[in-house]
Protein backbone atom coordinates (compact mmCIF):
# COMPACT_ATOMS: atom_id res chain seq x y z
CA UNK A 1 0.00 0.00 0.00
CA UNK A 2 1.30 3.85 -0.85
CA UNK A 3 2.55 6.26 1.76
CA UNK A 4 -0.75 7.70 3.00
CA UNK A 5 -0.14 11.84 2.79
CA UNK A 6 -2.95 13.28 4.98
CA UNK A 7 -1.21 16.15 5.92
CA UNK A 8 -1.50 17.23 2.09
CA UNK A 9 -5.18 16.31 1.30
CA UNK A 10 -6.23 18.40 4.57
CA UNK A 11 -3.60 20.95 3.59
CA UNK A 12 -5.37 21.35 0.00
CA UNK A 13 -8.53 21.36 1.48
CA UNK A 14 -7.60 23.78 4.30
CA UNK A 15 -6.17 26.20 1.61
CA UNK A 16 -9.33 26.22 -0.41
CA UNK A 17 -11.36 26.57 2.32
CA UNK A 18 -9.47 29.64 3.55
CA UNK A 19 -8.95 30.97 0.64
CA UNK A 20 -12.58 31.04 -0.57
CA UNK A 21 -14.36 31.52 2.89
CA UNK A 22 -11.93 34.87 2.65
CA UNK A 23 -13.06 36.01 -1.05
CA UNK A 24 -16.68 35.21 0.23
CA UNK A 25 -16.47 37.74 3.57
CA UNK A 26 -14.49 40.20 1.70
CA UNK A 27 -17.56 39.77 -0.86
CA UNK A 28 -19.93 40.36 1.95
CA UNK A 29 -17.52 43.33 3.52
CA UNK A 30 -17.77 45.02 0.17
CA UNK A 31 -21.42 44.44 -0.66
CA UNK A 32 -22.33 45.98 3.08
CA UNK A 33 -20.26 48.98 2.40
CA UNK A 34 -21.42 50.37 -0.56
CA UNK A 35 -25.11 49.72 0.54
CA UNK A 36 -24.40 51.84 4.22
CA UNK A 37 -22.51 54.55 1.69
CA UNK A 38 -25.33 55.09 -0.52
CA UNK A 39 -27.87 54.79 2.58
CA UNK A 40 -26.30 57.49 3.79
CA UNK A 41 -26.28 59.67 1.19
CA UNK A 42 -29.95 59.09 0.52
CA UNK A 43 -30.53 59.94 4.60
CA UNK A 44 -28.54 63.05 3.40
CA UNK A 45 -30.81 64.46 0.82
CA UNK B 1 -33.67 37.02 -3.45
CA UNK B 2 -31.95 34.84 -6.18
CA UNK B 3 -28.89 35.67 -4.73
CA UNK B 4 -28.57 34.21 -1.18
CA UNK B 5 -30.31 30.97 -2.54
CA UNK B 6 -27.59 30.77 -5.12
CA UNK B 7 -25.10 30.69 -2.14
CA UNK B 8 -27.19 27.99 0.22
CA UNK B 9 -27.17 25.93 -3.23
CA UNK B 10 -23.69 26.27 -3.60
CA UNK B 11 -22.63 25.64 0.33
CA UNK B 12 -25.14 22.52 -0.11
CA UNK B 13 -23.41 21.20 -2.88
CA UNK B 14 -20.12 21.67 -1.24
CA UNK B 15 -21.34 19.81 1.45
CA UNK B 16 -22.86 17.20 -0.67
CA UNK B 17 -19.50 17.01 -2.49
CA UNK B 18 -17.31 16.05 0.55
CA UNK B 19 -19.47 13.62 1.88
CA UNK B 20 -19.01 11.63 -1.42
CA UNK B 21 -15.29 12.46 -1.16
CA UNK B 22 -14.37 11.49 1.71
CA UNK B 23 -17.57 9.25 2.40
CA UNK B 24 -18.60 7.25 -0.30
CA UNK B 25 -15.71 7.40 -2.66
CA UNK B 26 -13.68 4.75 -2.27
CA UNK B 27 -9.46 5.07 -1.36
CA UNK B 28 -7.89 5.04 -4.27
CA UNK B 29 -5.38 1.89 -4.53
CA UNK B 30 -2.48 3.63 -6.72
CA UNK B 31 -2.30 6.90 -4.89
CA UNK B 32 -3.71 6.70 -1.58
CA UNK B 33 -5.71 9.03 -0.16
CA UNK B 34 -3.68 11.78 -1.65
CA UNK B 35 -5.84 11.12 -4.88
CA UNK B 36 -8.77 12.77 -2.67
CA UNK B 37 -7.64 16.24 -3.67
CA UNK B 38 -8.65 15.70 -7.20
CA UNK B 39 -12.05 16.19 -6.05
CA UNK B 40 -11.31 20.13 -5.73
CA UNK B 41 -8.33 20.08 -7.85
CA UNK B 42 -10.20 19.45 -11.00
CA UNK B 43 -13.69 21.72 -10.54
CA UNK B 44 -11.29 24.48 -9.67
CA UNK B 45 -9.83 23.94 -13.23
CA UNK B 46 -12.64 23.52 -14.62
CA UNK B 47 -14.09 26.96 -12.96
CA UNK B 48 -10.70 28.72 -13.79
CA UNK B 49 -11.22 27.88 -17.71
CA UNK B 50 -15.37 28.28 -17.16
CA UNK B 51 -14.58 31.52 -16.04
CA UNK B 52 -12.29 33.03 -18.34
CA UNK B 53 -15.05 31.68 -20.96
CA UNK B 54 -17.57 33.63 -19.47
CA UNK B 55 -15.02 36.76 -19.65
CA UNK B 56 -15.04 36.30 -23.26
CA UNK B 57 -18.65 36.10 -24.10
CA UNK B 58 -19.16 38.86 -21.69
CA UNK B 59 -16.78 41.38 -22.96
CA UNK B 60 -17.82 40.50 -26.85
CA UNK B 61 -21.67 41.47 -25.34
CA UNK B 62 -19.88 44.44 -23.93
CA UNK B 63 -18.42 45.83 -27.11
CA UNK B 64 -21.47 44.78 -29.31
CA UNK B 65 -23.95 46.06 -26.80
CA UNK B 66 -22.34 48.60 -24.64
CA UNK B 67 -24.31 46.52 -21.76
CA UNK B 68 -22.31 47.74 -18.30
CA UNK B 69 -24.09 44.42 -17.14
CA UNK B 70 -21.88 42.63 -19.43
CA UNK B 71 -19.00 44.83 -18.34
CA UNK B 72 -20.00 44.04 -14.55
CA UNK B 73 -19.87 40.25 -15.36
CA UNK B 74 -16.53 40.36 -16.89
CA UNK B 75 -14.80 42.05 -14.06
CA UNK B 76 -16.65 39.45 -11.45
CA UNK B 77 -15.67 36.72 -13.72
CA UNK B 78 -12.28 37.58 -13.63
CA UNK B 79 -11.94 37.93 -10.21
CA UNK B 80 -13.56 34.62 -9.13
CA UNK B 81 -11.62 33.39 -12.34
CA UNK B 82 -7.96 34.61 -10.59
CA UNK B 83 -9.17 33.39 -7.44
CA UNK B 84 -9.87 30.15 -8.52
CA UNK B 85 -6.75 29.44 -11.04
CA UNK B 86 -4.59 30.26 -8.00
CA UNK B 87 -6.37 27.43 -5.72
CA UNK B 88 -6.01 25.08 -9.23
CA UNK B 89 -2.49 25.69 -9.39
CA UNK B 90 -2.06 25.69 -5.36
CA UNK B 91 -4.07 22.47 -4.95
CA UNK B 92 -2.32 20.97 -8.02
CA UNK B 93 0.95 21.86 -6.64
CA UNK B 94 -0.07 20.07 -3.10
CA UNK B 95 -1.57 17.27 -4.98
CA UNK B 96 2.23 16.77 -6.99
CA UNK B 97 4.51 17.18 -4.10
CA UNK B 98 4.10 13.68 -2.88
CA UNK B 99 2.81 11.96 -5.97
CA UNK B 100 5.65 13.07 -8.41
CA UNK B 101 8.28 14.51 -5.33
CA UNK B 102 8.22 18.07 -6.62
CA UNK B 103 6.33 21.30 -5.93
CA UNK B 104 6.25 22.07 -9.56
CA UNK B 105 6.96 20.69 -13.24
CA UNK B 106 6.72 23.10 -16.27
CA UNK B 107 4.70 20.34 -18.16
CA UNK B 108 1.43 21.04 -19.84
CA UNK B 109 -1.44 21.30 -17.63
CA UNK B 110 0.49 23.34 -14.87
CA UNK B 111 2.50 25.62 -17.34
CA UNK B 112 -1.47 26.27 -18.85
CA UNK B 113 -3.01 26.94 -15.98
CA UNK B 114 -0.01 28.84 -14.65
CA UNK B 115 -0.30 31.28 -17.94
CA UNK B 116 -4.27 31.00 -17.40
CA UNK B 117 -3.26 33.14 -14.24
CA UNK B 118 -1.09 35.68 -15.22
CA UNK B 119 -3.72 36.15 -18.17
CA UNK B 120 -5.87 37.16 -15.48
CA UNK B 121 -3.80 38.82 -13.26
CA UNK B 122 -2.99 41.03 -16.60
CA UNK B 123 -6.73 41.82 -16.88
CA UNK B 124 -7.33 43.32 -13.48
CA UNK B 125 -4.52 44.61 -13.53
CA UNK B 126 -5.60 46.72 -16.72
CA UNK B 127 -8.82 47.44 -15.04
CA UNK B 128 -7.19 48.28 -11.76
CA UNK B 129 -5.04 50.99 -14.25
CA UNK B 130 -7.60 52.84 -15.98
CA UNK B 131 -9.57 55.47 -13.58
CA UNK B 132 -12.02 56.48 -16.29
CA UNK B 133 -15.05 53.45 -16.54
CA UNK B 134 -15.68 53.93 -19.73
CA UNK B 135 -12.51 53.66 -21.30
CA UNK B 136 -11.51 50.90 -18.75
CA UNK B 137 -14.27 48.82 -19.88
CA UNK B 138 -13.85 49.05 -23.59
CA UNK B 139 -10.09 48.38 -22.94
CA UNK B 140 -10.55 45.63 -20.44
CA UNK B 141 -13.42 44.23 -23.35
CA UNK B 142 -10.25 43.97 -25.82
CA UNK B 143 -7.84 42.24 -23.85
CA UNK B 144 -10.62 39.78 -22.56
CA UNK B 145 -11.15 38.69 -25.84
CA UNK B 146 -7.74 38.43 -27.42
CA UNK B 147 -6.35 36.97 -23.89
CA UNK B 148 -9.81 34.21 -24.34
CA UNK B 149 -8.71 33.24 -28.42
CA UNK B 150 -4.56 33.20 -26.64
CA UNK B 151 -5.85 30.27 -24.42
CA UNK B 152 -6.19 27.80 -26.82
CA UNK B 153 -2.97 28.69 -28.47
CA UNK B 154 -1.22 28.21 -25.36
CA UNK B 155 -2.51 25.04 -25.20
CA UNK B 156 -1.30 23.31 -28.68
CA UNK B 157 2.04 25.33 -28.17
CA UNK B 158 2.56 24.58 -24.35
CA UNK B 159 1.27 20.46 -24.84
CA UNK B 160 3.93 20.36 -27.69
CA UNK B 161 6.30 21.59 -26.11
CA UNK B 162 6.17 19.05 -23.05
CA UNK B 163 4.39 15.99 -21.98
CA UNK B 164 4.34 14.83 -18.61
CA UNK B 165 1.24 15.23 -16.43
CA UNK B 166 -1.52 12.24 -16.47
CA UNK B 167 -3.94 11.96 -19.29
CA UNK B 168 -7.30 14.52 -18.65
CA UNK B 169 -8.97 12.69 -16.03
CA UNK B 170 -12.45 12.98 -18.12
CA UNK B 171 -12.51 11.23 -20.84
CA UNK B 172 -15.90 10.09 -22.91
CA UNK B 173 -16.25 7.06 -23.43
CA UNK B 174 -13.05 6.37 -21.11
CA UNK B 175 -13.64 3.01 -18.74
CA UNK B 176 -10.23 4.37 -16.77
CA UNK B 177 -12.25 5.82 -13.60
CA UNK B 178 -14.47 3.29 -11.54
CA UNK B 179 -18.46 5.30 -11.23
CA UNK B 180 -18.26 6.21 -7.48
CA UNK B 181 -15.39 8.26 -8.21
CA UNK B 182 -16.43 9.79 -11.65
CA UNK B 183 -19.54 10.80 -9.53
CA UNK B 184 -17.96 12.14 -6.51
CA UNK B 185 -15.70 14.19 -9.16
CA UNK B 186 -19.22 15.25 -10.82
CA UNK B 187 -20.74 16.64 -7.79
CA UNK B 188 -18.22 18.47 -7.07
CA UNK B 189 -17.37 20.14 -10.51
CA UNK B 190 -21.29 21.20 -9.95
CA UNK B 191 -20.99 22.31 -6.78
CA UNK B 192 -17.96 25.03 -7.35
CA UNK B 193 -19.54 25.74 -9.87
CA UNK B 194 -22.40 26.88 -8.28
CA UNK B 195 -20.26 28.62 -5.81
CA UNK B 196 -18.63 30.10 -8.71
CA UNK B 197 -21.95 31.77 -9.80
CA UNK B 198 -22.31 32.95 -6.94
CA UNK B 199 -19.13 34.46 -6.26
CA UNK B 200 -20.43 36.24 -9.80
CA UNK B 201 -23.66 36.91 -9.08
CA UNK B 202 -22.82 38.98 -5.80
CA UNK B 203 -19.55 40.53 -6.98
CA UNK B 204 -21.66 42.05 -9.96
CA UNK B 205 -24.14 43.40 -7.65
CA UNK B 206 -21.60 45.17 -5.61
CA UNK B 207 -20.13 46.56 -8.78
CA UNK B 208 -23.84 47.95 -10.04
CA UNK B 209 -24.76 49.08 -6.32
CA UNK B 210 -21.23 51.02 -6.34
CA UNK B 211 -21.72 52.15 -9.76
CA UNK B 212 -25.42 53.58 -8.92
CA UNK B 213 -24.07 55.53 -5.72
CA UNK B 214 -24.51 59.68 -6.73
CA UNK B 215 -20.51 60.99 -6.88
CA UNK C 1 -9.20 58.76 -48.73
CA UNK C 2 -8.82 55.24 -49.23
CA UNK C 3 -7.62 53.07 -46.66
CA UNK C 4 -4.36 52.01 -47.83
CA UNK C 5 -3.82 55.53 -48.24
CA UNK C 6 -4.13 56.23 -44.77
CA UNK C 7 -2.36 53.17 -43.36
CA UNK C 8 0.81 54.19 -46.03
CA UNK C 9 0.61 58.33 -44.63
CA UNK C 10 0.73 56.98 -41.04
CA UNK C 11 3.59 54.59 -42.16
CA UNK C 12 5.76 57.18 -43.65
CA UNK C 13 5.08 60.32 -41.27
CA UNK C 14 6.69 57.51 -38.83
CA UNK C 15 9.53 56.86 -41.15
CA UNK C 16 10.37 60.42 -41.69
CA UNK C 17 10.32 61.24 -38.28
CA UNK C 18 12.43 58.35 -37.46
CA UNK C 19 14.69 58.93 -40.55
CA UNK C 20 15.22 63.12 -38.98
CA UNK C 21 15.85 62.08 -35.61
CA UNK C 22 17.32 59.03 -35.68
CA UNK C 23 16.97 57.96 -32.54
CA UNK C 24 15.25 54.71 -31.52
CA UNK C 25 16.80 53.06 -34.64
CA UNK C 26 20.66 53.87 -33.13
CA UNK C 27 19.31 53.08 -29.55
CA UNK C 28 17.42 49.97 -30.40
CA UNK C 29 20.92 48.82 -32.21
CA UNK C 30 22.94 50.01 -29.37
CA UNK C 31 20.65 47.63 -26.94
CA UNK C 32 21.38 44.90 -29.36
CA UNK C 33 25.12 44.74 -28.90
CA UNK C 34 24.70 45.31 -24.90
CA UNK C 35 22.63 42.11 -25.31
CA UNK C 36 25.43 39.95 -26.75
CA UNK C 37 28.16 40.98 -23.85
CA UNK C 38 25.01 40.43 -21.30
CA UNK C 39 24.36 36.95 -22.97
CA UNK C 40 28.40 35.95 -22.69
CA UNK C 41 28.50 37.03 -19.17
CA UNK C 42 25.76 35.09 -17.48
CA UNK C 43 26.30 32.23 -19.68
CA UNK C 44 29.31 31.97 -21.59
CA UNK C 45 31.38 30.59 -18.79
CA UNK C 46 30.55 26.83 -20.17
CA UNK C 47 31.05 26.93 -24.17
CA UNK C 48 28.58 24.16 -25.12
CA UNK C 49 25.81 25.58 -22.55
CA UNK C 50 25.59 28.72 -24.52
CA UNK C 51 25.38 26.61 -27.54
CA UNK C 52 22.77 25.38 -26.85
CA UNK C 53 21.14 28.32 -25.47
CA UNK C 54 21.54 29.72 -28.65
CA UNK C 55 18.04 29.70 -30.30
CA UNK C 56 16.66 30.45 -27.03
CA UNK C 57 19.00 33.65 -26.40
CA UNK C 58 18.12 34.77 -30.28
CA UNK C 59 14.52 34.95 -29.50
CA UNK C 60 14.92 36.19 -26.11
CA UNK C 61 16.92 39.30 -27.80
CA UNK C 62 14.26 40.14 -30.38
CA UNK C 63 11.62 39.86 -27.46
CA UNK C 64 13.79 42.41 -25.29
CA UNK C 65 14.20 44.94 -27.94
CA UNK C 66 11.13 44.15 -29.20
CA UNK C 67 9.54 45.29 -25.47
CA UNK C 68 11.75 48.53 -25.72
CA UNK C 69 10.80 49.45 -30.07
CA UNK C 70 6.93 48.24 -29.86
CA UNK C 71 6.22 49.91 -26.74
CA UNK C 72 7.24 53.36 -28.10
CA UNK C 73 4.83 53.04 -31.44
CA UNK C 74 2.62 55.60 -30.30
CA UNK C 75 5.03 58.07 -28.43
CA UNK C 76 5.16 60.56 -30.69
CA UNK C 77 1.32 61.16 -30.77
CA UNK C 78 1.74 60.89 -27.14
CA UNK C 79 4.25 63.66 -26.32
CA UNK C 80 3.16 65.75 -28.77
CA UNK C 81 -0.43 65.82 -27.74
CA UNK C 82 -1.62 64.56 -30.95
CA UNK C 83 -3.38 61.87 -29.69
CA UNK C 84 -6.88 63.36 -29.90
CA UNK C 85 -6.07 63.94 -33.99
CA UNK C 86 -5.84 60.34 -33.89
CA UNK C 87 -8.94 59.95 -32.20
CA UNK C 88 -10.60 62.44 -34.35
CA UNK C 89 -9.72 61.52 -37.66
CA UNK C 90 -11.91 60.46 -40.25
CA UNK C 91 -12.37 57.25 -41.78
CA UNK C 92 -11.59 53.56 -40.65
CA UNK C 93 -8.69 53.71 -37.37
CA UNK C 94 -7.75 50.33 -38.45
CA UNK C 95 -5.89 52.16 -40.91
CA UNK C 96 -3.76 53.50 -38.46
CA UNK C 97 -3.47 50.04 -36.80
CA UNK C 98 -1.98 48.47 -40.38
CA UNK C 99 0.46 51.51 -40.63
CA UNK C 100 1.68 51.30 -36.96
CA UNK C 101 2.29 47.48 -37.62
CA UNK C 102 3.92 48.01 -40.83
CA UNK C 103 6.36 51.00 -39.06
CA UNK C 104 6.76 48.37 -36.28
CA UNK C 105 7.49 45.48 -38.31
CA UNK C 106 10.70 47.43 -40.21
CA UNK C 107 11.94 48.56 -37.26
CA UNK C 108 11.71 44.76 -36.07
CA UNK C 109 13.62 43.52 -38.87
CA UNK C 110 15.84 46.26 -38.73
CA UNK C 111 17.15 45.05 -35.49
CA UNK C 112 16.74 41.71 -35.87
CA UNK C 113 19.35 41.33 -39.09
CA UNK C 114 21.36 43.27 -36.92
CA UNK C 115 21.33 40.57 -33.68
CA UNK C 116 21.60 38.10 -36.41
CA UNK C 117 24.53 39.22 -38.05
CA UNK C 118 26.21 39.76 -33.97
CA UNK C 119 25.29 36.09 -33.54
CA UNK C 120 27.34 34.95 -36.53
CA UNK C 121 30.25 36.80 -35.52
CA UNK C 122 29.96 36.47 -31.96
CA UNK C 123 29.13 33.45 -31.25
CA UNK C 124 30.37 31.70 -34.11
CA UNK C 125 26.58 30.52 -35.14
CA UNK C 126 26.23 29.50 -38.91
CA UNK C 127 23.79 31.99 -39.50
CA UNK C 128 24.38 31.80 -43.20
CA UNK C 129 23.80 28.30 -44.41
CA UNK C 130 20.58 28.55 -42.35
CA UNK C 131 19.31 31.66 -43.73
CA UNK C 132 15.87 30.57 -45.57
CA UNK C 133 14.95 29.22 -42.60
CA UNK C 134 15.99 31.76 -40.38
CA UNK C 135 13.87 34.40 -41.85
CA UNK C 136 10.85 32.79 -42.46
CA UNK C 137 11.19 32.06 -38.66
CA UNK C 138 12.18 35.41 -38.05
CA UNK C 139 9.13 36.77 -40.01
CA UNK C 140 6.67 34.28 -38.27
CA UNK C 141 7.95 35.50 -34.98
CA UNK C 142 8.16 39.09 -35.74
CA UNK C 143 4.53 39.46 -37.48
CA UNK C 144 3.16 38.19 -33.95
CA UNK C 145 4.85 39.86 -31.51
CA UNK C 146 4.31 43.59 -33.30
CA UNK C 147 0.79 42.71 -34.66
CA UNK C 148 0.13 42.39 -30.34
CA UNK C 149 2.65 44.82 -29.59
CA UNK C 150 0.80 47.74 -31.54
CA UNK C 151 -2.33 46.86 -30.10
CA UNK C 152 -1.24 47.10 -26.44
CA UNK C 153 1.11 50.04 -27.15
CA UNK C 154 -2.02 52.24 -27.97
CA UNK C 155 -4.22 50.82 -25.38
CA UNK C 156 -1.48 51.53 -22.49
CA UNK C 157 -0.89 54.53 -24.02
CA UNK C 158 -2.60 56.96 -21.87
CA UNK C 159 -2.17 54.53 -18.71
CA UNK C 160 -0.19 55.70 -15.74
CA UNK C 161 2.48 52.86 -15.52
CA UNK C 162 2.47 52.33 -19.35
CA UNK C 163 6.30 50.68 -19.23
CA UNK C 164 5.34 48.58 -16.83
CA UNK C 165 1.62 47.43 -17.77
CA UNK C 166 2.82 46.57 -21.66
CA UNK C 167 5.19 43.89 -20.84
CA UNK C 168 3.13 42.73 -18.71
CA UNK C 169 0.02 42.26 -21.03
CA UNK C 170 2.60 41.32 -24.02
CA UNK C 171 4.86 38.46 -22.70
CA UNK C 172 1.97 35.88 -21.72
CA UNK C 173 1.08 36.14 -25.31
CA UNK C 174 3.83 35.83 -27.03
CA UNK C 175 4.00 32.17 -24.95
CA UNK C 176 2.82 30.58 -28.35
CA UNK C 177 5.05 32.26 -30.54
CA UNK C 178 7.90 31.99 -28.48
CA UNK C 179 7.71 28.55 -28.01
CA UNK C 180 6.87 28.08 -31.66
CA UNK C 181 9.83 30.39 -33.04
CA UNK C 182 12.58 28.72 -30.12
CA UNK C 183 11.87 25.19 -31.86
CA UNK C 184 11.67 25.99 -35.11
CA UNK C 185 15.24 28.15 -35.05
CA UNK C 186 16.91 25.23 -33.11
CA UNK C 187 15.50 22.76 -35.77
CA UNK C 188 16.93 25.19 -38.36
CA UNK C 189 20.26 25.74 -36.56
CA UNK C 190 20.83 22.44 -36.10
CA UNK C 191 20.02 21.35 -39.88
CA UNK C 192 17.28 19.69 -39.75
CA UNK C 193 15.40 22.09 -41.71
CA UNK C 194 11.34 23.39 -41.08
CA UNK C 195 10.34 20.28 -42.51
CA UNK C 196 10.70 18.64 -38.93
CA UNK C 197 9.02 21.44 -37.00
CA UNK C 198 5.83 21.68 -39.36
CA UNK C 199 3.22 21.51 -36.84
CA UNK C 200 5.84 24.95 -35.51
CA UNK C 201 5.38 26.76 -38.18
CA UNK C 202 1.79 25.86 -38.83
CA UNK C 203 1.37 27.10 -35.28
CA UNK C 204 3.02 30.04 -36.07
CA UNK C 205 1.12 30.88 -39.02
CA UNK C 206 -1.90 30.78 -37.22
CA UNK C 207 -1.16 33.04 -34.43
CA UNK C 208 -0.13 35.37 -36.62
CA UNK C 209 -3.36 35.52 -38.37
CA UNK C 210 -5.43 35.49 -35.27
CA UNK C 211 -3.34 38.02 -33.89
CA UNK C 212 -3.71 40.57 -37.12
CA UNK C 213 -7.01 40.21 -37.48
CA UNK C 214 -7.70 40.63 -33.89
CA UNK C 215 -5.40 43.91 -33.82
CA UNK C 216 -7.42 45.10 -36.81
CA UNK C 217 -10.89 44.45 -35.51
CA UNK C 218 -10.39 45.78 -31.91
CA UNK C 219 -8.14 48.70 -32.72
CA UNK C 220 -11.43 50.90 -33.40
CA UNK C 221 -12.53 50.56 -30.00
CA UNK C 222 -8.96 51.18 -28.42
CA UNK C 223 -9.31 55.04 -30.10
CA UNK C 224 -12.87 55.48 -29.65
CA UNK C 225 -13.22 59.32 -29.20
Amino acid sequence: MTADHWTFVIAAYGLAAVVLGGYWRRLVRQERAVRAGSARRQSRR
Amino acid sequence: MMVPMLGWLAMLAIGGGLVMGFGIAPREVTQGSVQRIMYVHVPFAWVAYLAFAVVFVASIAYLWRRSAAADRVAHASAEAGVVFTGLAIATGSIWGKPTWGTWWTWDARLTSVALLFVLYLGYLMLRGMIEDRERGARYAAVLGIIAALDIPLVHFSVFWWRTLHQPPSIRPGSAAMPGVILAALLVNVVAFTLLYAYFVAKRSRVLRLAEEMPA
Amino acid sequence: MTYARHAWIILWKDIATERRRKETLNALLFFSVLLLFVFEFTLGGDRDRLTAALPGLLWLGFILAGLLALGRSFLIERENDCWEGLLLGPGDKSAIYVGKLAGNLLVMAAVEVVVLALFGVFFNVDVWSALPGLVLVGVLGTIGLAAMGTTFAAMTAQVRARELLFPVLLLPLQVPLLLGCVKATEAVLNGEGLGSVLHWVQLLAAADLIYVVVGVLTFEFILEA
